[in-house]
């Protein structure tokens, strides 16, 4: 029985990582309808420069437990950046989408370098910090406190982000910009800080989603590439620009991912594209997704 | 795409310049090999393989309005067919591998069309994306069958009977090798042109720039876009193939979605919108990727640079900058 | 740094197909004014990215030598370099080294898909080509008979044979299940195998209960230590050895998997092993680092010098890439002086080619040679893991010191009959 619940720990712990990228990725496009490429990027941006965030408190004195806030900050503070991208994304909002998809694909291939550049081509840990929390043991099952707290974390967000999209004043703005551009603009939205705005918030949970895994794993070079295909999945499978896609996705993508790992771990990769596949026949949407044409 | 500028007509004038310009470049490619360096006359052999991958490329992209993010899964086609035919199976044939390997395309091209072209836009690029990295997961997993990460020898071929053993592989490769593929990018060149411009190709166009009035009209919106998937999966193998006998090797990387992404880049780079775009894309960015890897280790931010550079301000790419030029030359 | 930019080359030169440096019998004194051009293609990015770079440096480090001491046979040695990226592309490299720098030699490479490719091609073009690492075994199988320009690396196998071997000989009859963690691709697939037949070999009698192949750089490892721990192995082989190492011993640490009850044998943990930290990698596994391990208590002044010299330009400790590197350069280094001093003239590539075929060398991490067949003999260490050092990672107790002839098969034979029928003293 103790297996079982690993494995489902392990299974939601991956899936709580997702999610946060996979938000990141709905939000952008659920409101400009841009998306994407280097939302893994911003993932390992965050994961790097958490590293570098956490070094340096420590090294200036802050106590080990602080590790978590930091990575926290560190992944805020590197939202910064979105504005910036979203002014040179800005310049083909008015073109076909193709083109958008084209930008942040060269994004993409010139982060890369930013990263090496300013990193290196070593990958990056954090050392044991995530064992500082210890773990927590229910019975026989025991995980590390720090995992769990790190999906409790992404819970957070998404029922933030629900209640965001759904009761505040600005969530509502954003859901009628989504839903028609002009009429929002009409009826005296600031179109053009709405999309900066939602952008940032998009880059922040990628960057955030990235510091946070990376106590328990690491910042590699090949981080960006590698994580597009696993939120695309996400993605395809929970319906493009659902929030609540975005979650239940994950989940069957981190759940999927480690039943096979279990059961029979030569699937461990094809599983999900089977899982893909089979979504995109019975529901071509996606499972909460609206029909895009 | 409503920034294409959608086929322009050039008046006989036009063409007949368009032909020469084409046939100048035909005769500059044929004695290449007798003036240049050898190491940027093997280069000529990938912007080849390009060049006709993105012919076929852009009848869906240009022509047709869809974005595939994913067509690197038919170019590895066409070099994992090349590698199992002739180290394999042994079938040393050129002709026979080219017809095999894009057939064979064409037909893995079938689902894959068939699931994705119910979509547009974004989605079709997601998709197309993924698809193409379930091809390189399954290449790299199924070890025994496809060599895994190290992949599957790819033998020299021979050219119409000729296995011109006294030559060694570079030599084979800057001399018979390097003719056969010009001979091909010409034939299939010709192929695509009489196809962008046939009624079909018409059709194609007139479904990109409004696919509901098309639909209207009662051209079969999915019929055309399955079709011109599947031209372009064919003309993708064939571009596998010429790389792979290259190469001398057919690994899984070539199915890898930044490897698509390439494909798109060397489009737009040339000018999707442009009958001769991909084809001035191709050879172009072979020879800027080569000379930057040499330059700088951040080739990659420079590429990058590159793109965001056409996409912004040049989005008519290479070709659409020539064209300005001309008629620029022309009015004075 | 002698490391030269390239030139654009501007439209089309005049071909003439110039002849290579290589083959020029000239004037000793004109020879010794121009430098030895060796291009070197090594990986900067990516997965493999870390390990070209510590290779690049054990590079630098001979050459600077190298050089400091008037160079190979009177001429300075001057590295042209290249990186290694996918098959396609990387072959474009080499030829542009081969054709058009003109380098009298190439060494590098790291991933076996890439040499397996290269090896092919420079036969064909007739370069001299020097693996570090790589392989061209396609599995097990030899696709490239009697090589004649290309020299290979030691056996993909050899740590796997060592640590195995290590595994038996410790832990026999100590261990009635045993689990594998390996990384998804023909490094790991062989390292197993290997495994599994020495077991066979040697009439262990275990069962094998989990079999884990997480994808290259995977940096989620929960659910596959998830998977292990439910299984309860009494033994772990594992093969990992890019980043996704020290994420496994991490995760593992955290799932309770390293409380003792379990052994571990990493044949490549050396790779990663400034990342395994103290505090979650526990005494008493199997280790191994290859052909340097740099905390070797005998180790030659030679290595003493390196390590220090690493240490204290990069605050780093170096892994064997580093040696293979310094093998590399060395073996070309002492195939030309070997081939001059018998022509009294400068040699040509094929001199060069004959010297090297069972040429002796000093290497960093101890002696080496190059076998006639073109494959490398060198010095393999492993150990158990200890806490007793000044680091904040394990370093090596009771080392093992094998030599390759004792771990990888002779020419020409296949690797599962060698393992069956030779005579392989634990």
């Amino acid at each position: 029985m103790t297996s079982f619940f690993d494995v489902l720990l392990g299974g939601v712990f991956h899936a709580s990582v997702l999610f946060l990228v996979a938000a990141g990725l709905q939000l952008v496009f659920g409101v400009q309808r841009i998306v994407n490429l280097a939302c893994g990027s911003f993932y390992a941006l965050g994961a790097f420069f958490g590293i570098t965030a956490v070094n340096w408190s420590i090294g200036h004195g802050a106590p080990q437990w602080a590790f978590l806030p930091v990575l926290v900050l560190a992944g805020i503070v590197l939202a910064a950046i979105g504005p910036f991208i979203e002014l040179l994304l800005r310049s083909v909002y008015k073109r076909d989408e193709a083109f958008q998809l084209l930008l942040t694909f060269a994004l993409v291939l010139m982060f890369q370098d930013v990263l090496r550049f300013f990193w290196g081509a070593n990958p990056q840990q954090l050392g044991n910090l995530s064992m500082s929390y210890g773990k927590v043991a229910i019975g026989a099952v025991s995980f590390p406190t720090y995992n769990v707290l790190v999906m409790a974390a992404s819970l957070a967000i998404a029922v933030g982000l629900g209640v965001f999209l759904s009761r505040t004043r600005y969530g509502r703005i954003l859901r009628a910009t989504a839903e028609n551009r002009e009429m929002a603009e009409a009826l005296g939205a600031d179109v053009r800080w709405i999309y900066a705005s939602v952008f940032t918030l998009g880059t922040m949970l990628g960057t955030v989603g990235g510091a946070l895994v990376v106590p328990t794993a690491a910042a590699s070079l090949d981080m960006p590439v590698e994580l597009v295909v696993e939120a695309f999945a996400v993605v395809v499978i929970g319906g493009l620009g659902s929030m609540r896609g975005a979650l239940v996705g994950a989940l069957i993508v981190g759940l999927t991912r480690a039943a096979a790992i279990s059961f029979y771990a030569e699937l461990e990769v094809l599983a999900i594209y089977v899982i893909v596949i089979a979504v995109l026949v019975a529901r071509p949407a996606g499972l909460f997704g609206k029909p895009v044409e | 795409m409503s920034t294409a500028p959608g086929r322009p007509e050039p008046g006989t004038q036009g063409r007949a310049s368009l032909l020469a310009f084409v046939a100048v470049a035909i005769v500059v490619l044929a004695a290449f090999p007798h003036v240049a360096a050898p190491y940027y006359v093997t280069l000529v052999l990938p912007a080849f393989a390009y060049a006709i991958a993105l012919l076929g490329f852009n009848l869906l992209f240009g022509t047709t309005g869809l974005l595939s993010f994913g067509h690197a899964l038919f170019v590895a086609i066409g070099a994992y067919g090349a590698a199992v035919l002739s180290s394999r199976l042994g079938v040393k044939s050129l002709e026979l591998i080219l017809v095999a390997s894009s057939v064979a395309a064409a037909v893995a091209a079938l689902p894959v069309a068939l699931l994705s072209v119910r979509y547009v836009r974004i989605f079709f690029g997601i998709l197309t994306l993924a698809f193409g990295m379930l091809f390189h997961s399954f290449l790299f997993k199924f070890y025994d069958l496809t060599g895994g990460d190290t992949g599957i020898r790819v033998l020299r071929p021979t050219i119409l009977g000729m296995d011109f053993k006294e030559l060694d592989k570079t030599a084979f490769l800057v001399g018979p090798f390097y003719y056969a593929c010009l001979l091909l990018a010409v034939v299939l060149g010709v192929v695509m042109w009489r196809i962008v411009h046939s009624p079909f190709g018409l059709h194609l166009a007139a479904i990109r720039e409004n696919p509901i009035k098309a639909e209207y009209l009662g051209v079969r919106v999915r019929r055309f876009r399955l079709l011109a998937f599947l031209i372009s999966a064919f003309y993708c193998a064939i571009g596998g193939v010429i790389l792979a006998i290259n190469t001398g090797q057919a690994d899984p990387e070539l199915a890898y979605w930044t490897h698509s992404g390439e494909l798109v880049f060397m489009t737009v780079l040339g000018g999707f919108a442009s009958f001769f775009g991909p084809v001035v894309g191709a050879f172009t960015f072979i020879f800027l990727k080569s000379e930057l890897m040499g330059l700088t280790q951040y080739w990659r931010f420079c590429l990058g640079a590159t793109l965001a550079v056409i996409v912004i301000v040049f989005p008519r790419g290479l070709m659409g900058l020539a064209k300005d030029a001309w008629r620029t030359v022309a009015k004075r | 740094m002698t490391i030269q930019r390239r030139k654009i080359l501007q439209g089309l030169g005049s071909a003439g197909a110039a002849v290579a440096a290589q083959g020029l019998l000239g004037v000793p004194a004109f020879a010794q004014s121009k430098p030895l051009r060796i291009g070197i293609i090594a990986p900067k990015a990516g997965v493999v990215g870390t390990i070209g770079e510590c290779g690049l440096r054990g590079t630098q480090f001979a050459v600077d030598r190298i050089n400091a001491g008037g160079g190979i046979a009177g001429r300075k040695v001057e590295l042209v370099v290249e990186e290694e990226t996918n098959p396609k592309d990387s072959i474009e490299r080499l030829r542009k080294l081969v054709l058009q720098d003109k380098v009298d030699c190439v060494q590098g490479i790291v991933s076996s898909g890439v040499s397996l490719a290269m090896g092919a091609v420079a036969e064909e073009m007739k370069a001299l080509l020097i693996f570090w690492d790589g392989t061209t075994q396609d599995g097990v199988r030899e696709t490239m008979q009697n090589p004649r320009y290309v020299f290979r690396s030691t056996d993909n196998e050899c740590e796997a044979v060592m640590a195995s071997l290590l595994a038996i000989k410790h832990w026999k009859g100590k261990f009635a299940t045993y689990a594998g963690i390996n990384p998804d691709y023909s490094y790991g697939r062989n390292n197993f195998a290997a495994f599994e037949a020495l077991l066979k070999k040697f009439g262990v009698e275990a069962k094998k209960v989990a079999e884990q192949w997480p994808k290259v750089g995977t940096l989620d490892l929960t659910s596959h230590v998830a998977a292990l721990k439910a299984a309860k192995p009494d033994l772990i082989f594992s093969s990992l050895l890019f980043a996704d190492l020290p994420i496994f011993m991490k995760t593992a640490h955290g799932a309770g998997l390293m409380d003792g009850k379990t052994r571990f044998a990493f044949p490549g943990a050396g790779f990663q092993h400034t990342l395994l930290k103290k505090e979650f990698t526990p005494e008493g596994m199997i280790f191994g680092h290859n052909t340097l391990y740099f905390a070797l208590d005998n180790a030659s002044p030679l290595q003493r010098y390196f390590v220090q010299d690493y240490e204290a330009k990069y605050k780093d400790y170096p892994h064997w890439e580093a040696d293979r590197a310094y093998f590399a350069m060395h073996i070309y280094r002492a195939g030309v002086e070997r081939a001059q001093k018998a022509k009294n003239a400068w040699p040509g590539q094929e001199d060069v080619i004959n010297a090297m075929e069972g040429l002796k060398v000093e290497s960093l991490g101890g002696p080496a040679e190059m076998r006639k067949d073109h494959i490398a003999e060198q010095t393999f260490y492993q150990g158990i893991t200890t806490h007793k050092n000044r680091y904040d990672f394990p370093t090596l107790t009771d080392v093992t010191r094998m030599y390759s002839d004792q771990l990888q098969k002779p020419t020409g034979m296949d690797f599962w009959k060698w393992i069956e029928t030779a005579n392989i003293k634990l």
